[in-house]
């Protein structure tokens, strides 16, 4: 089981991924926009963060560089889910950072197994 | 008391005798002075003698005379006088103070025009004919009384004459009688001031053949002093030539289409045609002899110097101010944008420059409009593209809902489903697949049709790829019951080409392959073709499907083609895919070939180039 910070303003692909994970066994915590999701990540730990790109007030790319501003904390592998699936954009993303991409529609039935592996791998490379 | 006598002395004397009061007003003009100098007795009464038969610059010398005279009480001396209209003539004049109350001065005139000109003729005869038949200029010599006193053979026949027939003619004679009157003044104020010069500079002269018809001359003067007084030596040159090409060039100059305005090294206009009148909307008369700056805008005229400086340090054919914007200057004020060439012009006055200007008014529009359509046409394909990028991106936002519910339904996350629901279910969950399909296809051909496809070259493994892609479809085949194969090329090298692309037209192969094959099997092999220098990766997708007839072949890769449209149904498809791997082999250099017989089945090649 793990702790997953889900930050989605499209609320039903937000209760979505909440299903998924939650279903799958993992304690997930749910963020509107980049905002809440910066409160969420100092409040508490997580193990993995999945984050949209495209997001009012502040978004995926912005979340992201707010974390990482924030040196004390260990940082999560981040995983985007963005429905922006042109060609590109994944080179775009991984290049701003993030550990991971899963483009929009996602895959339910390998959904989960394909964000545990973003977690395992971390924890490979950390051992 | 005069006795008859006297009096017919007086009146009678074919001499003219005039008498004078001391200071030189005329007190007696007798009938010989009124035939001799055309001045009646009433207007010559009361006149001064010299102001009226002296020419300005000869008073002076008479005046002295006169006063000379009146000293020693006589004089006789040959002087140059001129009559009523001006002609000159020479003339022998006694002078005598007479004593009295008041004392007078009596003047005799006698006329030897004819005598002096044959003492000139004798003269210049013996002294210059020689020297003047050698030249090769019709040369005249005429006397300050305007009698040709020399004509040399070149003269003659360029006015007609026969030899000797001009010697002791007016000049007169040969110049057109339009000409005549403002000749005679010219000539005595060329006596005043002579001097080697052409004659009437810029005016256009004629001479006066025999028989009456007229031609062109360039004249030149040169005075020379004699014992017997000053003649004037007149070098006359037919330009009939000349102005007949100058005709001709005024010709070409008018049968431009261009405005042309022809300048001297010190930038005034020299010439003109009727489109430079019109386009500057100033007359000829007006701009000859004018400075080219009055055509140039005043913000210009500092720079224009400068240039046309330029243009005779090195003057060939070329444009005017190359990268600048150049204006011209209407005779209104306003100022419209011209192009102008510039050549370099021989003269036998030197070089001048020619410039053909262009008013490109109407170009100037034609490329403003251009330019704008231009950046409207940018914003239009920015415009394009950002929709493409938001319609991708709304598009699958509702989707990923659709597909991921049906799938947690599925996956009995939510609970156990009935066989109807299960069903039910899985339809929802295919059709939503083949829309998605359908999306991802559609954005696919609008990039690459607005070109925004973007081509990422990089090293493939090409077997590598094959493999992931049948592994994919491999349920596929198994569920239909068919045999699906892979033939590896043995050990080639990665091939650089664009990975999505390749595997997007190696799954659509492979797909349809398995689509369309009832029965039998797919093979999907990768090889190696050398053709020369060219070597080539072929993948090739052979299926035992229905096969394609060969008219049907022509039509394959078109959009929205399902062959069989019977068979529309049964084969489910976006009727993109082959025509959009066909544009997708073509942005990565390649192409893809169909081969098929009916009933025996198809085999599609993608070859790309190494």
């Amino acid at each position: 089981m793990a702790r997953v910070l889900v930050v989605e303003d499209h609320e039903v692909n937000l209760e979505l991924m909440r299903y998924l994970l939650t279903s799958f066994g993992h304690d997930v915590v749910t963020a509107p926009d980049g905002e809440v999701a910066v409160r969420a990540f100092d409040r508490e730990p997580f193990d993995l963060i999945v984050c949209d790109v495209h997001m009012p007030k502040m978004d995926g790319l912005q979340f992201l560089a707010a974390i990482r501003s924030r040196a004390q904390i260990a940082i999560p592998p981040v995983v985007a889910v963005t429905a922006s699936a042109m060609v590109g954009d994944r080179e775009q993303l991984l290049k701003a950072g993030f550990n991971g991409y899963v483009s929009k529609p996602i895959e339910p039935t390998t959904f989960v197994q394909q964000l545990e592996a973003f977690m395992n791998e971390r924890r490979t490379a950390e051992q | 008391m005069a006795t008859d006598y006297e009096r017919l002395i007086l009146n009678e004397n074919p001499d003219a005798v005039v008498i004078t009061t001391t200071s030189g007003e005329i007190v007696h003009w007798s009938p010989a002075a009124v035939a001799m100098f055309g001045y009646s007795r009433e207007l010559a009464s009361g006149q001064r003698l010299q102001e009226l038969i002296a020419p300005a610059d000869l008073r002076e010398a008479a005046g002295q005379r006169l006063a000379a005279a009146l000293d020693t009480g006589a004089a006789t001396y040959e002087a140059v006088h001129w009559r009523q209209g001006g002609s000159l003539f020479n003339l022998d004049v006694s002078v005598r103070r007479i004593a009295g109350e008041p004392p007078v001065v009596l003047w005799a005139f006698k006329d030897v025009t004819d005598l002096k000109l044959l003492r000139d003729v004798k003269f210049v005869e013996g002294k210059y004919l020689v020297l003047l038949e050698s030249t090769p200029d019709a040369t005249l010599m005429v006397n300050p009384a305007g009698r040709i006193v020399l004509a040399n053979g070149q003269a003659e026949r360029l006015f007609g004459y026969l030899p000797g027939e001009l010697r002791g003619q007016s000049v007169d004679t040969l110049l057109p009688s339009r000409f005549g009157k403002a000749h005679v003044g010219h000539r005595a104020n060329y006596f005043a001031h002579p001097r080697t010069r052409s004659m009437g500079a810029g005016l256009e002269l004629y001479g006066l053949r025999k028989d009456g018809t007229e031609f062109p001359v360039e004249i030149s003067l040169s005075p020379l002093a004699t014992d017997e007084g000053t003649v004037v030596m007149s070098a006359v040159r037919d330009i009939s030539g000349r102005k007949k090409a100058e005709q001709k060039f005024r010709g070409l100059l008018e049968s431009a289409p261009d405005a042309m305005v022809i300048v001297d090294r010190t930038g005034v206009i020299v010439l003109v045609n009727s489109q430079a009148e019109r386009l500057f909307g100033h007359s000829k008369e007006y701009l000859l002899g004018k400075s080219v700056d009055v055509l140039v805008p005043d913000r210009l005229r500092a720079r224009h110097p400068a240039l046309r400086t330029g243009f005779f340090a090195d003057p060939r054919p070329r444009a005017m101010g190359e990268g600048q914007e150049l204006f011209g200057l209407r005779s209104d004020g306003t100022e419209f944008p011209v192009e102008i060439s510039l050549s370099p012009l021989e003269t036998e006055d030197g070089v001048l420059v020619s410039s053909a200007i262009r008013d490109i008014t109407d170009r100037r529009v034609i490329e403003r409009a251009l330019h704008e359509k231009n950046l409207e046409l940018q914003s239009a394909a920015a415009a394009k593209d950002r929709f493409l990028a938001t319609m991708s991106h709304e598009l699958r936002t509702p989707m990923n809902a659709i597909i991921g519910y049906t799938g947690t339904l599925m996956m009995r996350l939510a609970g156990p489903l009935t066989p109807d629901q299960a069903r039910q279910l899985g339809i929802i969950q295919s059709s939503a697949k083949h829309l998605l399909s359908l999306i991802n296809d559609l954005l696919d051909l609008a990039k690459i049709e607005s070109d925004k496809r973007e081509v990422m070259m990089e090293d493939v493994d090409v077997d590598a790829v094959i493999e992931e892609v049948t592994t994919s479809l491999r349920p596929l085949a198994d569920k239909k019951g068919i045999r699906f194969r892979l033939e590896k090329s043995a050990d080639l090298p990665p091939l650089r080409t664009d990975r999505r692309a390749f595997s997007q037209i190696v799954i659509n192969l492979v797909g349809n392959a398995i689509k369309f094959t009832e029965s039998g099997e797919v093979v999907v092999k990768a090889r190696r073709d050398v053709v020369g220098q060219n070597a080539s990766r072929i993948v090739s997708v052979k299926d035992t499907g229905c096969g394609i007839s060969p008219e049907n072949l022509q039509r394959l890769f078109q959009a929205f083609t399902q062959l069989d449209s019977s068979s529309t149904r049964r084969h489910e498809g976006t009727g993109l895919g082959l025509y959009l791997s066909q544009k997708l082999a073509a942005l990565i250099g390649g192409r893809l070939t169909c081969d098929s017989s009916v009933g025996v089945g198809s085999t599609f090649e993608l070859s790309l180039p190494e």
